[in-house]
């Protein structure tokens, strides 16, 4: 029940948006989450886009890593 | 392999200072960590335990049968979460329950046991509202929605539970956590800030296999000063504010109240239920429930389990008595719990 979806979003109308999750798509709440446009990276949590995924994971990994070393 | 994912996997595999014991608080984490081969990368001075971030895991054996009350006394439709079918309760699972008549139907959204509700008026529906801070605005858009649309057959029974008290329950059992990300995605980071000032080290960790290795090299890292550390390892979906709506949604809708934890006891405030506004809605007051306890079957160790005194493999019956088919104790039953990931991995 816990595990996240990270999806592309397709449309946004009315608080809901259509995303594409690898091919596979479904609408989902999109109340929480202001500014969201078609193209937006989103993590989905039962029904509830809950995040905009802001970054590729490679510069996530670039960016923690330089940090600490 | 990206360059910086190679330096974290050669700072994990080659460690050889002190002995740390890293608790991973969320199931996914858990999973993903055996799936990924993660743990045959530690050195021994490396022991990864698994706490008690499973929210089916951690919901107690009397929320089942208060549930198996509702479908079997008052002829409610149960809309839950698929995993929670299967969790043995005092007398009967909801599979059971759903043996004896009772209507179980499992759903992937609380928002689709609202239209559930909305397409179905001559049922009473009830949802079982499981889960952290990640889960928790879902049950509240339900709640708020049915509100809205004045829903007479729609109601919550709430179990949803809440990171931070848990988090000094569990102080002590761990020299640095994997912070469960997507929790902190609501939350945001500031109570990581804070366990900090209180001594407790952890990093906020992603999913992937390089954002579990990155994690991990930072909290081997960050150790070797002996001071307590805090890092957001996963900053493309955790910003430190987490998610302003979602936050004053939970405020709005629910309440924090004392929660009883499977393994842990009752935590004070570590629950959360809804408010006096959103009493229509509250399955326990609007079908008058009486006070139901539950008895967790004595042989199961899911308690020590998810506090991290115990391997699942430690427990008597794992593997013989309690297996995936055939479950003793949620931490088994659920795909996101330990006892299963031990199962299915080892």
């Amino acid at each position: 029940m816990c595990v996240g979806l990270s999806a592309r979003v397709v449309s946004v109308k009315d608080g809901t948006a259509l995303i594409d999750a690898s091919g596979a798509k479904r609408e989902v709440s999109a109340d929480l989450l202001e500014e969201l446009e078609p193209g937006d990276y989103v993590m989905v949590h039962a029904g509830v886009a809950i995040a905009k995924i802001t970054q590729s994971d490679e510069e996530e990994y670039d960016d923690v890593m330089e940090s600490v070393i | 392999m990206n360059d910086s994912v190679k330096t974290a996997k050669d700072i994990v595999t080659s460690y050889s200072g002190r002995k740390l014991r890293i608790m991973e608080v969320c199931g996914t984490h858990t999973h993903e960590i055996f799936r990924l081969g993660i743990r045959k990368l530690l050195p021994e001075n490396v022991e990864l335990i698994s706490g008690p971030g499973c929210p089916v895991c951690v919901t107690p054996v009397g929320f089942i049968d208060e549930a198996c009350w509702l479908a079997l006394e008052k002829n409610c439709v149960i809309c839950t979460f698929g995993d929670l079918i299967r969790v043995p309760g005092t007398e009967m699972s909801l599979a059971g329950a759903r043996s004896e008549g009772a209507q179980i139907k499992p759903v992937y959204s609380p928002l689709d046991a609202v239209d559930y509700a909305r397409e179905n008026p001559d049922k009473q529906v009830v949802f079982l509202a499981v889960g952290f801070e990640t889960t928790t605005p879902s049950a509240c858009l339900a709640a708020e929605t049915a509100k809205k649309e004045g829903l007479e057959n729609f109601s919550l029974l709430t179990a949803n539970k809440t990171m931070p008290n848990a988090y000094a329950a569990l102080e002590g059992s761990a020299d640095a956590f994997l912070y469960p990300g997507h929790v902190n995605a609501i939350t945001g980071t500031q109570i990581c800030e804070e366990l900090k000032e209180k001594g407790v080290s952890g990093v906020v960790a992603g999913f992937t296999a390089g954002e579990l290795l990155t994690a991990l090299a930072v909290i081997l890292k960050l150790s070797e000063s002996g001071e307590p550390f805090f890092k957001n390892c996963y900053p493309r979906v955790v910003k430190a504010e987490g998610n302003p709506a979602a936050q004053k949604l939970i405020e709005k809708v629910m309440q924090p109240c004392d929660s009883e934890w499977r393994g842990l006891g009752v935590i004070p405030m570590s629950g959360m239920e809804l408010r006096e506004g959103y009493a229509a809605f509250d399955a326990r007051k609007k079908y008058d429930m009486p006070v139901i306890k539950g008895k967790p079957n004595p042989a199961c160790r899911c308690g020590d389990v998810l506090q991290g005194k115990c391997k699942p493999s430690d427990c008597k019956v794992f593997g013989k008595v309690c297996t995936p088919e055939h479950p003793v104790g949620a931490c088994m039953v659920s795909g996101e719990g330990a006892c299963s990931a031990y199962y299915q991995y080892n």
